[in-house]
């Protein structure tokens, strides 16, 4: 156990702050990246960091990735997210991505993942179900054979970004007389395929990004399963199990806390700054003090990430059930920040400014947007009560 | 940054453990504590024996050469075993203030009997109303003819009984800053009063009625004595988290384990989800801890003054809570049983209590590191 810095990864942040001030236009920085950025900026951003030979930062060489440490790919999260670049598509990079390089044929591959690394081909999930939620096994969306193709029939729902989508990565049942984990296929289905209806769902961030997704006789090449037919609950199992310490969003975690020491320097209350005040500032304490403590966690999880130490799951599940609850303090706290202010709905980032600005515009707005969409986090990549079982269950054995 | 303990910390780690585990049953401890204070003369010799009191000394003056992270391996696994004797305050609060402070040739007269356990010295900071602020000292240093003349009080000095000598911070007259003086514990005009913690653990209150020292009883210069005051608290601390760490470890594994073999309702009520869920929680809340005292190691290693004393706080602040909550925690698991003195896991919990108020509560240091970022802030 030693603490001293690593200079290797200190010399690898100037890199990435290097690219990012010298080759990324100013159009593309300073914005905020809870949500996902619009399609075309996502595009944009990817093509750019393909060019600099960062298309896939968080794959291995040997497929085309950077190879990149997980401490590496921390660093590269962090420097993007304090410039405000564009999101890249998760989706396909955290999650299917690492499944096409495990699992798909040399021709899956050729079809998929040179518009990957060129940005042509955004990509949405269909996991989750009105009827199976944490019970994801439970699905009911049905393939069923009809020649060289599947035909597809069921209803997908919080599929984010299906509107934006030109693909959806889905599980379906292919055979519905076996042990239900045994019954599901992991199918990839062109969004432009005749039958499939996109409807979108309003969250309580006042945004668009979620929908439901319905399949109605919708024909799917056999070319397009990954794997074996059934064998899409373990495909499933290797995709959630792909990455832990990333799921804490530190960065963002980060720029939080950023928001909420300016609000301690610009507001005021009475004639002091709000940061003056006592109680404001021992909840900042608090919070910055758990900040520390989570970020330090994060680095444990990459470094057991990066030696293939399976103890690294169930300290990820620890990580994700804190981090999270750590995302929504700090948003909670900001809109306290606010005083009378932050009970105020301004309109969301993503829309029109009201012709007369609101007071205090500048500051609060997409702050309760955040803060409402945080709720989400100890919801969804497994509940935090989920969690809690598979810590109970893998910790203790219970 | 690297998390996992090298063959030596293995070593040094698993040398505690085999230790703590055949000393320190429980029975083995409730012994100790009616036999005497703060532990036994024998203990203290096997722990100089075995290179414990000396591993974070510097190699000049007959210690290891080790670092910090070695006091926080054998101090967490003394946390483990609830360990009595005083280590926090003779090993490290004392012995490190002395390593920050001293001159090179009082160095070489005390060290040397600190690193083989033949000499006790005990670090007299904290006084009635300092709550743990080093800076807070109303405890006078009149100069007079060949030395100086102190009138005051220490409170809570742990390690204390047993002490040959104390480090005791006080104000010179006509010096500005703090001062730090060498006093042995049969001084006339020094009166100790031994008092009980929650722990099972004794401390002294100490009350000075003009006890007489000599010029050469100064530690380092008139004056400067709170760079090495705060030094060695900071040493500490972390070996305070550090042994928070080993009872919260420890709490959580008597739980499991208890879960598993008491029936309810025909079952191990390990198989109630309620249980599962606080059993969970507790395990967060202890890596999360760990995690802060990484940071705390990191940030004594890597920053400047003000961060390393914001993260020190933090690091105290968000540990004694922690510990708190998991140790109580451990005795609702148990139910009716963790209530009882016989059982070992409301001692954890007191051990908690108490280590909450040493070195500045939870509370202080939460204002404190409000404070720090108010400072940062400008506001």
């Amino acid at each position: 156990m030693d603490f001293q810095p690593d200079a290797s990864l200190e010399a690898f942040r100037e890199e990435v702050r290097g690219f990012l001030r010298d080759q990324v236009p100013e159009d593309l920085k300073g914005q905020q990246r809870c949500t996902r950025s619009p399609r075309e900026q996502i595009m944009r951003w990817q093509k750019l960091l393909n060019q600099r030979g960062w298309g896939a930062p968080y794959w291995a060489r040997e497929h085309g990735g950077t190879g990149w440490s997980v401490p590496q790919i921390l660093v590269f999260d962090d420097e993007c997210s304090a410039a405000g670049t564009p999101t890249q598509d998760a989706f396909v990079h955290k999650m299917l991505g690492p499944v096409l390089n495990a699992f798909a044929t040399p021709e899956q591959k050729a079809e998929h993942l040179p518009a990957v690394f060129n940005g042509e081909r955004l990509w949405c999930q269909g996991f989750s179900e009105p009827g199976a939620g944490s019970d994801l096994a439970s699905l009911r969306t049905r393939a069923e054979r009809d020649g060289d193709h599947y035909v597809v029939n069921g209803q997908k729902t919080w599929t984010s970004y299906a509107h934006h989508a030109d693909w959806i990565f889905l599980l379906v049942r292919t055979d519905a007389q076996v042990k239900k984990q045994a019954g599901i296929s992991f199918l990839l289905v062109d969004m432009k395929t005749p039958g499939i209806t996109v409807r979108p769902i309003r969250s309580i961030d006042d945004a668009h990004h979620l929908n439901e997704t319905f399949f109605d006789n919708v024909r799917v090449p056999v070319g397009n399963l990954i794997g074996a037919e059934g064998q899409g609950w373990s495909i499933t199992k290797f995709l959630l199990n792909n990455e832990h310490a990333t799921t804490a969003d530190l960065p963002e975690l980060k720029r939080y806390m950023r928001e909420l020491r300016q609000f301690a320097t610009v507001l005021r209350v009475g004639d002091e700054p709000l940061g003056a005040r006592p109680e404001f500032a021992l909840k900042l304490a608090r919070l910055d003090a758990e900040l520390q403590a989570v970020s330090m966690l994060v680095q444990r999880v990459a470094r057991l990430e990066q030696l293939h130490d399976p103890a690294s799951h169930v300290l990820g599940s620890m990580l994700k059930v804190r981090a999270t609850e750590l995302q929504q303090r700090i948003t909670e706290a900001q809109i306290e920040a606010l005083g009378d202010y932050g009970a105020v709905a301004y309109p969301h980032p993503h829309e029109a400014a009201p012709a007369q600005p609101y007071p205090l515009q500048a500051l609060a707005r997409g702050i309760s947007n955040d803060m409402f969409l945080r709720r989400a986090s100890t919801i969804y990549g497994g509940t935090s009560e989920v969690q809690r079982g598979i810590i109970a269950k893998m910790l203790f054995q219970f | 940054m690297d998390f996992e303990l090298t063959s030596e910390q293995k070593l040094l780690q698993d040398s505690v453990r085999r230790y703590v585990d055949k000393a320190y049953g429980f029975e083995a401890r409730t012994a100790l504590l009616q036999s005497g204070r703060n532990g036994s003369a024998q203990n203290w010799n096997l722990f100089a024996e075995n290179g414990w009191l000396m591993a974070a000394l510097p190699e000049a003056y007959g210690g290891l050469e080790g670092t910090l992270v070695d006091s926080a391996i054998i101090s967490q696994e003394l946390g483990r075993g609830l360990v009595l004797e005083p280590y926090l305050g003779c090993a490290v609060l004392a012995a490190q203030t002395l390593v920050a402070g001293g001159t090179p040739a009082q160095k070489e007269r005390l060290l040397p009997q600190l690193a083989d356990g033949s000499c006790r010295i005990a670090l007299a900071y904290s006084e009635p109303a300092s709550r743990g602020n080093p800076e807070s000292v109303t405890l006078r240093a009149e100069r007079d003819a060949d030395g100086f003349s102190l009138h005051g009080r220490k409170s809570l000095v742990l390690g204390a009984p047993g002490a040959q000598a104390f480090i005791v911070s006080a104000r010179i007259e006509g010096t500005a800053g703090i001062s730090l003086l060498l006093v042995d514990a049969d001084s006339a005009g020094l009166t100790r009063q031994a008092l009980p913690l929650h722990d099972g653990s004794w401390v002294e209150e100490l009350t000075f009625e003009g006890v007489r020292v000599g010029a050469d009883a100064l530690l380092g210069e008139a004056g400067q004595g709170l760079g090495a005051l705060r030094a060695g608290l900071a040493c500490g601390t972390v070996t305070l988290c550090a042994e928070l760490i080993g009872a919260m470890e420890k709490t959580i594994e008597v739980t499991a384990e208890y879960l598993k073999v008491r029936k309810q309702f025909g079952v191990p009520i390990s198989a109630f989800q309620a249980l599962q869920h606080r059993m969970a929680d507790m395990a967060a809340e202890l890596e999360l801890a760990r995690s802060m005292l990484h940071a705390a190691l990191a940030s004594l290693a890597n920053d400047e003054e003000p961060a390393r004393l914001k993260t020190l706080s933090a690091a105290k602040m968000l540990i004694g809570r922690a510990a708190k909550l998991v140790c109580g925690q451990g005795i609702q698991l148990h139910g009716g049983i963790g209530m009882t003195e016989e059982y070992l896991v409301g001692h954890y919990y007191k051990r908690a209590v108490v280590a909450d108020l040493l070195l500045g509560s939870s509370d202080s240091h939460e204002a404190l590191c409000a404070a720090a970022l108010q400072a940062e802030l400008g506001v």
